[in-house]
């Protein structure tokens, strides 16, 4: 039997994602397989959301670079299946923009060389992103990029506004960092 | 030279290179597991086929609704092979199809058209 109160704070978990117009969600490990269906998920929920047609090309693109960030990047891996590794997307509506958010623990010795790579499109106009992403399309592959090292740059020039980090050590686990990103779209 | 075909997968295209009528083809989204993977046999069969021709019309149809950003360095790969066989005397086509709303292909497709000179480059709009 359901408890009452139980059943009420349930609810609360609903409502809120409601008030807050989450789109879809999900916390927990990624991999290839789970991103493939999580995808159809999302296309789904774009499309019956009622958003146009360029926004939710952009919209799922960004959600399959960031998932693809987390299983080529989160450094908590689950140990009897080292190809799930754990991170968190989410995308919502905010007025006329759409937010995508997405979370994953990091080594913290990454946390300055993901910080050099991210700051500079923090700071470029739309023309400028297009421009590096160019040459970047052109360039030599980074040694230490698991794609074309495209994906930031991909997210940034979907996005309506810069993109933006935030780095959270956790306290009882120096070595690891939380990374979180969100981009505006 | 046999044909070379590999089917769609939710992730990744359809493949249908037809080398007998010297018609290549591309079809479906583009975000596997491991995109160096995917298409370095691609790449491979597609350069012996192209070294194997001198002085032949070759058309390439290529209607790709999504790639992710591993893939699009992948497509460059293919686009450098055909550029080359065009560069030694080839007539080499490309249709590049794209829904008419979708600008970030139509972009990716105007990249191309810009570094590889040697190719017919034709733009498809397509109504959604």
């Amino acid at each position: 039997m359901i408890k009452p109160s139980s059943a009420n704070q349930d609810c609360n978990f609903f409502d809120l994602a409601q008030q807050r117009n989450v789109i879809f969600y999900h916390m927990g490990y990624f991999s290839h397989t789970i991103i493939t269906a999580m995808a159809e998920v999302v296309k789904l929920q774009l499309e019956i959301s009622g958003i146009n047609g360029p926004t939710r090309r952009k919209l799922f693109s960004s959600f399959v670079e960031l998932s693809q960030n987390i299983i080529h990047y989160s450094s908590d891996l689950l140990q009897q299946a080292p190809d799930l590794r754990q991170g968190a997307v989410c995308i919502s509506a905010e007025g006329e923009r759409h937010l995508m958010l997405c979370a994953n623990p990091i080594a913290s010795h990454d946390v300055e060389r993901l910080r050099e790579k991210l700051e500079p499109l923090c700071h470029m106009s739309l023309d400028e992103i297009k421009q590096a992403y160019k040459v970047t399309l052109r360039a030599e592959t980074p040694a230490d990029s698991k794609g074309a090292g495209l994906g930031f740059l991909t997210m940034a020039r979907d996005a309506s506004a810069p993109l933006e980090f935030s780095f959270h050590p956790r306290a009882d686990e120096p070595e690891t960092t939380l990374f979180c990103l969100k981009a505006t779209i | 030279m046999e044909n070379f075909y590999i089917e769609a997968t939710a992730t990744s295209p359809e493949v249908d290179f037809r080398f007998e009528q010297n018609l290549l083809a591309m079809k479906g989204e583009s975000y596997p597991e491991n995109a160096a993977a995917f298409y370095t046999p691609i790449v491979q069969r597609l350069r012996d086929y192209l070294t194997t021709r001198e002085d032949t019309a070759i058309t390439a149809n290529i209607a790709l609704a999504y790639f992710n950003s591993s893939s699009t360095k992948m497509l460059f790969s293919i686009f450098d092979a055909l550029d080359q066989a065009a560069q030694q005397g080839n007539r080499v086509e490309v249709n590049w199809y794209h829904d008419e709303e979708d600008e970030t292909i139509f972009e990716f497709g105007e990249e191309l058209k810009a570094d590889f000179t040697a190719i017919i480059f034709n733009d498809h709009a397509v109504a959604s």
